[in-house]
């Protein structure tokens, strides 16, 4: 009978068997004991396993404990035998807090959204934005888009013709007389002020205080952006390498937003182009709240497909109407890991 | 005369897994109905907690390997309440 236990050191072997057993799914749990990890046992054998990540979230200002709903993995994604462990890891999850959301997942269509679709969850994908800065090294390099052979003639004649370089100019035109940029190493006191003064404009938003930051972003790939003080953006610029959608683009991502909603259009289009005087390939961002789409377009981005999810379970979607209202990006869950 | 807990878990079934009631026997199980994957499972779950008014607990749902089970747990549950 499937029991729950908190993963500690001597669950390491059996979770390394289980990630063994699993690995068809592509996912493996880590194997590092921490606080808020859970292993799903039969005996001694692991058969599951999730994550629960405490996080202040604020509902138009008024605070509540939210918690991410993390890698959860099932022996029953490779062995029918275990179907049922899915629903037993959401079961334990929702018991020990109601208010969960989970992140990413891949798309719609995948295991878990179904899972937590079921399960009354409210599930929205968070709006995919892009906007190609080089269009040559994008037209030759996108593999995304290049797979099928004749879109991949069509886009190397655009790209060797000039006529792509001079479509993209047209409808994604650079960005001018944008706010000038500050590249910060460390959030400070101004961060602080601004996340107080505005974080009661969200419906939805996660912790976003100095303290926050300093720890998620402290890594030197990040790429800090203070605009005045109206706001910040931390970014992302990555050389990729064999990527299998991005080839070897140079890609950015904004990643991680902060501003009132009315300042949105200033702080996107500065972050823009600052990434575009980087001479990056493409710049990509997710971004769920409509003052911030509506930024990102003005910023001559274009909207694309989208297979990152953004699911919250029945309690914590009641606090929120409109998930165009909460304020959701990469800079949420673990963070901007991909990109 | 009402129908007895077995009946109404079976009728639960049958409609979730587009099947017959009579095709839904004590023995049906995952390994012998194609639909019954993790998302029918929940689905079955949230179902009989709102037919019978009950919540399982994460440990129970494991005891539901077949549609006998799920009848005995759910008679235990409604009995426990009584």
């Amino acid at each position: 009978m499937i029991r729950f236990v908190p993963f500690t050191a001597d669950w390491i072997e059996a979770t390394r068997a289980f990630n063994c057993r699993v690995a068809a799914t592509g996912f493996e749990f880590p194997l590092q004991p921490a606080e808020g990890s859970y292993l799903a046992v039969d005996g001694d054998t692991v058969r599951g396993a999730y994550m629960l990540r405490r996080q202040g979230f604020h509902f138009h200002g008024d605070e509540a404990g939210v918690a991410h709903f993390r890698l959860p993995l099932s022996e029953g994604a490779v062995n029918r035998a275990y179907r049922s462990v899915g629903v037993q890891l959401l079961r334990h999850a929702m018991r020990q807090y109601p208010m969960l959301y989970a992140l990413g997942m891949g798309g719609m269509s995948n295991p878990l959204p179904r899972l937590l679709a079921a399960a009354g969850w409210r599930l929205a994908e968070v709006p995919f934005f892009f906007k190609v800065v080089r269009p040559f090294r994008f037209l030759r390099g996108m593999d995304y888009l290049r797979q099928k052979r004749p879109r991949r003639l069509a886009m190397d004649l655009a790209a060797f013709s000039g006529v792509g370089r001079a479509g993209v100019r047209l409808i994604q035109p650079a960005v001018r007389g944008a706010l000038g940029v500050e590249c910060i190493e460390q959030f400070g006191a101004w961060a602080d002020e601004l996340w107080r003064s505005c974080r009661g404009s969200y419906a939805c938003i996660a912790e976003r205080d100095t303290k926050t930051l300093n720890k998620q972003y402290a890594e030197t790939k990040y790429l800090r952006l203070k605009v005045a003080n109206l706001g910040w953006t931390v970014a992302l610029d990555t050389q990729m390498r064999g990527d299998a959608n991005f080839g070897d683009l140079r890609v950015a991502a904004i990643a991680d937003t902060l501003a009132a909603p009315g300042a949105a259009g200033d702080v996107i289009r500065a972050a823009t182009a600052y990434l575009e005087r980087r001479a990056v390939d493409l710049i990509v961002s997710n971004q769920m709240h409509v003052a911030w789409r509506e930024a990102l377009r003005g910023a001559g981005f274009r909207p694309g497909p989208s297979n990152f999810v953004f699911a919250a379970s029945k309690p914590l979607a009641s606090r929120f109407n409109d998930s165009g209202q909460a304020h959701i990006n990469r800079g949420d869950g673990d963070g901007p890991i991909h990109l | 005369m009402p129908a007895t807990i077995t009946e109404r878990v079976r009728v639960i079934a049958a409609d979730l897994f587009h099947l017959a009631p009579e095709r839904i026997t004590e023995q049906s199980s995952p390994e012998l109905i194609e639909a019954w994957d993790s998302v029918q499972h929940l689905n079955l779950i949230l179902a009989l907690e709102s037919e019978f008014k009950l919540q399982f607990e994460p440990e129970e749902i494991d005891l539901m390997k077949t549609i006998g089970d799920v009848s005995a747990l759910v008679t235990a549950k409604v009995g426990h309440r009584r």
